[in-house]
């Protein structure tokens, strides 16, 4: 399983964490025995907003996460 | 509906740091001066990432936190800082002024108008069905391929049904595609320009322009200061909030993280709509069609502005009945007579309601769910860990509903069925376009005893341009929010009667 934890807190949601959430979890239902997904609490990563939205894929972390590059992660780890 | 409506874009990411800057300074009560530091705090890097120069970048963003302060457009072509026109501008009267929605005229890159091209898909076929079915004989088939002559084309798009190779598309300006009053025209350098005679404030095409061309005003600060200052400012919330600040973040912790923020209280926006659609029920029964031919509804004031300004033969006709808006801050205000009232939506054209003389006394501040959301950013709230405390339940299953497009038909007609033993034929419309189109029908007189919904934004409130979330996502919530409430008629709240003492 892969697990991608997206942090949907205050400053993640701003600069478009949901954006994100709506595509991973898409992504999600073409491969639902490889994926899960989890909506995680603030990961107190956020003081420079620079670094949001924040994604684990599972250990990695991804700062200022954008749509396409958690997605390609993602594929990287797809059987 | 904008293509881009719910898509997060460099665009919204730039729209929206200038909101939290702009928090951030009032929350602070920064001098003026710190003002001129904002276009270099979003833009900060070496080169221009997106226009011509990094200079136009800044300037633009600086265009930005003037309308974020609901300076006018004009502040920008005087030659002054940033801090300057600012400090000038507070002083004097400070306050968000019409026009609501503006083009930022440089940040223009000129789109095409609506036209007919033809694409090097053509394979200048020997069928060649463009030019057949053309009504008005514009396509003629040159040397390599078909082409338009554009003087002859009318835009009805059947060359481009009938080409089996996609090879004709249409080219739309994207901020005109989205208005469904035809409100965008050209200056004389062809940019866009809003007619404002037109120009209803729904703000779908702040949403629609690829380059970020387009931004209403704000009154982020105006609101910040107010509740810095100490003042009793308290909110009433729309309907379609839930879900809006991330799904983790339910309708109880939203109400906390705005008593956190300072104000002393918040009221559903569906109470208001409670009292909307007994209201309206009872016009219904009364007026319907003795008095006049049919009822429209009152809620969305672009919808009763496309009537305004459209096709104003129907305007007697659209309820004179208050919007849940006017209800909820009236209920505030009967009971806290000092107060100041701030309203949260989804909505752009609110801010232009709360001018108008019956409504500039109640609600004093309009702010979207976008900007409350850079708010909390700027103030340091956490939406995700924030305390709630009591459940909130002041509105019923139908009044929650009103964010939906259909939802306020509904409410209504469920009034008039169980008071008045009333079912009444129900005409809808979402969109401006289709605003517009129903109300000449209902100038035609194709209505007639109807009682007919219209919302500006597709989809109903869900679809503002105020809003954070795809609007499939923001109904879902919404529908399930109205699912938990105690009541579910309006007639049934027990707020209402507590309320009207
Ligand atoms: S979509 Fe934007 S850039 Fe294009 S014409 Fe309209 S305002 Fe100008
Ligand atoms: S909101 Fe995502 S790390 Fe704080």
């Amino acid at each position: 399983m892969i697990k991608v934890d997206i942090c949907v807190g205050s400053h993640c949601s701003l600069v478009g964490a949901l954006n994100l959430l709506d595509n991973v979890e898409a992504l999600q239902l073409e491969y639902p025995d490889q994926i899960v997904v989890n909506k995680v609490e603030c990961l107190d990563m956020c003081d420079d907003i620079k670094n949001a939205p924040l994604v684990k894929v599972d250990d990695e972390l991804i700062t200022a996460a954008q749509t396409q590059l958690v997605i390609s992660k993602v594929m990287e780890r797809i059987k | 509906m904008s293509k881009l409506k719910g898509i997060y874009t460099d665009i919204v990411k730039i729209r929206r740091m200038v909101f939290a800057e702009i928090a951030r300074l009032a929350l602070k009560d920064a001098e003026c001066e710190e003002f001129d530091k904002i276009p270099y705090r979003i833009i900060d890097t070496e080169e221009a990432t997106y226009r011509s120069s990094i200079f136009k970048e800044r300037a633009i963003v600086a265009a930005r936190v003037r309308m974020g302060l609901s300076m006018d457009y004009a502040s920008n072509q005087e030659h002054k800082l940033l801090s300057e026109g600012i400090r000038e501008f507070l002083a004097e009267e400070g306050q968000l002024k019409e026009p609501l929605v503006n083009v930022i005229r440089f940040a223009c890159e000129k789109c095409p108008t609506n036209a007919h091209f033809v694409t090097n898909n053509c394979r200048k076929c020997l069928a060649h069905p463009c030019s057949i079915v053309c009504p008005v004989d514009a396509i003629t088939i040159e040397e390599n391929a078909a082409v338009i002559d554009q003087e002859k084309c009318i835009n009805c798009g059947k060359c481009k049904a009938a080409c089996p190779y996609e090879a004709i598309v249409n080219y739309e300006r994207p901020c005109a595609a989205a208005c469904g009053v035809n409100a965008i025209e050209s200056d004389e350098h062809m940019r866009a320009k809003i007619n404002h005679d037109k120009c209803v404030s729904c703000g779908q095409c702040i949403i629609a322009c690829p380059f970020g061309a387009i931004a209403d005003k704000s009154m982020i600060y105006q609101l910040l200061r107010s509740i810095k200052a100490g003042n009793d400012v308290r909110a009433i919330i729309a309907p379609s909030f839930v879900g809006q600040f991330g799904p983790l973040v339910s309708a109880e912790k939203i109400v906390a993280a705005l008593k956190k923020l300072g104000l002393n209280e918040v009221r559903e926006v569906s109470l208001g709509a409670d009292f909307a659609s007994l209201h309206e029920a009872e016009l219904f029964a009364h007026d319907i069609p003795d008095k006049q031919p049919y009822l429209g509804t009152s809620c969305c004031p672009s919808w009763t502005y496309v009537a305004d300004k459209h096709v104003p033969e129907v305007k007697e006709n659209i309820s004179e009945s208050s919007s849940p808006m006017i209800f909820a801050a009236e209920s505030v205000k009967a009971d806290n007579q000092e107060s100041e009232v701030v309203f949260i939506g989804p909505c752009v054209s609110k801010k232009l309601e709360a001018l108008s003389p019956k409504v500039k006394d109640k609600v004093d501040y309009v702010i979207t769910f976008e900007e409350l959301a850079a708010i909390f950013v700027a103030a340091g709230i956490e939406l995700t860990k924030v305390e709630t405390e009591a459940e909130i339940e002041d509105a019923s299953y139908y009044g929650r509903g009103y964010a939906n497009a259909g939802g306020v038909a509904a409410a209504i007609s469920q009034n008039l069925k169980e008071q008045y033993e009333i079912e009444p034929e129900i005409s809808r419309a979402d969109g401006l376009a289709s605003c517009k189109k129903t109300l000449l029908l209902a100038k035609a007189g194709k209505l007639a005893g109807y009682l007919i919904e219209g919302m500006a934004c597709e989809g109903g409130c869900v679809g503002g341009p105020g809003t954070l979330l795809a609007t499939n996502r923001g109904a879902k919530y919404v529908s399930k929010f109205a699912d938990q409430s105690p009541y579910k008629f309006a007639f049934e709240n027990k707020n209402l009667a507590k309320d009207k003492n």
